[in-house]
């Protein structure tokens, strides 16, 4: 009994750590592929002023605008930033996860 | 080859010699009664046959249903199981069948139930050391006095409220957290081999002729290969001397005493009588705790009644107070073959008593009657229908599990660990109310421990087939090993990995961090390009943070308002996927707890 107590207490005290480079990866292809859906579909769409917010993108992304071409930058773009931003998440959540918790057995 | 001398031909004894002889020791079994089996004997009583108790064979454990198949081969029948409670003249199936309860009790009652069972699982009480509060934490109030207070009663002789609680956590399973979310997961049906198990509910094997077949077929097994059972042998003292025992000495029947000395010894005798037959005594405090040691005996009346179909059930558990019978058998629904004539029917009155009850010293004609009066008194039979009738006493059937006997046995055991060469088994060995193939199990430990394997036969419980199953290995030759099966470590990582929960902190922060970053980094980049108009589009964002421009100084007002936000955001989503996942965890257990609850009575 106490050995099956103990077994569900450290189960459901059990903390999850974040593997940052699956996020990362997550969230690059996320962010990826959404840019690259996003662009093309106005693209396909059309119209007389095609995406005339979402170019503003190109201010930080270098070389992106709303164009078949734009499409594959902001999918690289997207991916890095998404993939940085996952890293970022994952990396600070175990840091802080650390400093509570200590390091991981 | 080493001698080894068992005291003791029942389940655990006769098992141990088996599992000897193929290892290749020279074992040899005394046993005091006449016939072998001990418990899981089948007596034979003019042509009809009867169980001491009924004996559902049925483990997840692989070596043990091996063994059986191996010595019972085509006479090991699959039976239909059917058994009721007998409660206020009335029938309710058993497992318990919500519709055939309802009909029973009666709408008022089932509502009663329900209100009993709501506030039983809403405000359980904290202390649960005895079996009365485990059950009414489980199944409230009601259900425990209709059910389960009765019967349990009858059974173990004392209150429900002085039976630890270790004897339902041993019997029932209580399934950990970790275990109800891999059975949901993996499915719960399988032994360690990978072999499905079929629930005991449903179905259960049994020999042909009773359980007392596999172990007269066990004995004979055992001469073939020269090694030989001794009946009509108590054992009633073992000699030691420098921590080994020399030699056991008993009484036949004829009165003689026997002397038998061996290089290994294995006992079956009940845990008081091994401590009470050592010579020279062990130290008082260790006789003091064989003496707190209590077991439960049994006696069984049996009445041939020229009937051919009295009622369809193996078994019916009598809860009617007013009757001093526990259970009552009808053997030949466990096998055809249990009666010499199919258009008669043998039931078996199950009483459980103390030695010291008045009702143990009566006659064997006074206990036919009362089974007739009994039987008559719930509409069973017609006195004039029975034609015949017999009775079989055994003592010490059931070891008891009251408040203090886990300290007694503890004192017990670690003096007994202190001899070299010998080993206790079995259920009345241990003290521990294991069933049969547990029992059997302790035995092949006990036999493999001689030739050098470091088995603990204490560990050997009615759980353990979750941690500690064996199985056959296939790479060692023809012998049949025990492997230990690894425990599924990955499935066991997996779920924890699955299960661990997010902390809530971090990931605020980690989300606060990164969403301050980016926004900071957003509005500076846009304040390094400069233009007529900076930012336009993205100083819409002071729709949300309030007081936020795409200058230096709400590039940090954002930063600081992203922090927040981003914290807030983090937070509540990690506390939102905990909740949910707990709330599932929890769904997983109590579905898994009560489908092992489903057959309590089965284990009392």
């Amino acid at each position: 009994m106490a050995h099956k107590n103990r077994e569900t207490e450290t189960l459901s005290k059990a903390v999850a750590r974040i593997q940052a480079g699956v996020l990362a990866i997550t969230c690059g292809l996320i962010c990826g592929l959404g840019l690259f859906a996003m662009t093309a579909w106005l693209l396909v769409k059309g119209g007389s002023q095609v995406g005339q917010h979402l170019q503003l993108l190109g201010n930080y992304f270098i070389g992106y605008s709303v164009s078949w071409l734009g499409s594959v930058v902001g999918l690289i773009y997207g991916s890095l930033f998404g993939g940085l931003i996952g890293w970022g998440i994952g990396r600070v959540y175990n840091w802080v996860v650390t400093l509570r918790q200590g390091p991981e057995a | 080859m080493s001698n080894v001398l068992i005291a003791g031909a029942g389940p655990a004894g006769l098992t141990a010699a088996y599992e000897l002889s193929k290892l290749g020791l020279n074992p040899t079994v005394l046993e005091a009664d006449d016939q072998v089996g001990g418990l899981s004997r089948t007596v034979n009583y003019r042509g009809y046959r009867f169980d001491i108790g009924g004996h559902r064979f049925f483990s997840k454990v692989p070596l043990i249903n091996q063994l059986w198949e191996e010595m019972l081969r085509e006479d090991f029948l699959v039976r239909p199981r059917l058994s009721r409670i007998y409660y206020r003249q009335k029938y309710f199936d058993y497992p318990l069948k919500a519709a055939n309860a309802l009909a029973g009790l009666g709408p008022i009652e089932a509502m009663l139930i329900g209100l009993s069972y709501t506030k039983a699982r809403m405000f359980p009480q904290a202390d649960e050391t005895n079996f009365e509060q485990w059950v009414v934490n489980r199944f409230g109030e009601r259900l425990y006095e209709i059910f389960f207070k009765t019967y349990t009663e009858k059974v173990w002789g004392i209150p429900c409220n002085e039976i630890s609680a270790d004897w339902a956590a041993q019997r029932i399973k209580n399934l950990s957290l970790r275990e109800a979310i891999k059975n949901a997961l993996f499915g719960s049906g399988r032994a360690a081999d990978g072999q499905v198990i079929t629930t005991l509910i449903d179905q259960f094997n049994y020999p042909r002729f009773g359980p007392g077949q596999m172990w007269e077929r066990c004995k004979d097994l055992l001469a073939s290969r020269g090694h030989e059972t001794v009946q009509g042998v108590k054992v009633e003292r073992l000699r030691h001397r420098h921590g080994k025992v020399e030699c056991m000495y008993g009484t036949s029947s004829n009165g003689e005493t026997v002397e038998l000395g061996a290089d290994h010894f294995i006992s079956t005798m009940p845990l008081r009588e091994l401590i009470l037959a050592l010579d020279p005594p062990p130290p008082e405090k260790v006789l003091q705790a064989a003496n707190y040691l209590r077991y439960r005996d049994y006696l069984t009346v049996v009445l041939m009644v020229k009937r051919e179909e009295i009622f369809p059930d193996n078994w019916i558990y009598i809860h009617a107070p007013e009757v001093k019978m526990g259970r009552i058998q009808n053997y030949k629904n466990w096998s055809p073959v249990m009666v010499p004539d199919s258009s008669r029917t043998s039931l078996g009155l199950e009483y459980f008593l103390w030695e010291k009850d008045e009702e143990w010293e009566w006659s064997q004609d006074r206990l036919i009657k009362l089974g007739i009066e009994e039987c008559t008194r719930i509409g069973l039979i017609e006195p004039s229908e029975v034609e015949d009738g017999t009775v079989v006493r055994m003592k010490k059937a059931y070891p008891v599990y009251d408040q203090h006997y886990t300290e007694s046995v503890d004192i017990i055991r670690n003096y007994l660990e202190t001899f070299a060469n010998l080993q206790t088994v079995g259920r009345n060995g241990l003290h521990r109310y294991n069933n049969q193939d547990h029992s059997m199990l302790t035995a092949v430990y006990a036999a493999r421990n001689i030739v050098g394997e470091k088995n603990d036969v204490w560990s050997v419980n009615t759980e353990m087939e979750y941690h500690e199953e064996v199985r056959q290995s296939s790479t060692k030759g023809d012998r049949l090993t025990p492997q230990r099966v690894a425990p599924p470590e990955t499935a066991e990582k997996v779920i924890e990995a699955a299960f661990a929960k997010l902390d809530p902190l971090a990931m605020g922060v980690a989300l606060g961090v990164v969403a301050s970053l980016v926004l900071f980094w957003a509005t500076t980049v846009l304040l390094l390009k400069g233009g007529p108009v900076v930012g336009p589009t993205l100083g819409l964002l002071d729709n949300f943070f309030l007081g936020y421009s795409v200058t230096w100084s709400g590039a940090f007002w954002g930063l600081a308002q992203a922090a927040f936000g981003g914290f807030a955001l983090g937070f509540l989503f990690a506390w939102l996927r905990n909740w949910s996942l707990t709330a599932y965890a929890f769904l997983v257990q109590r579905s898994a707890e009560a489908k092992e609850r489903g057959d309590l009575l089965d284990k009392v």
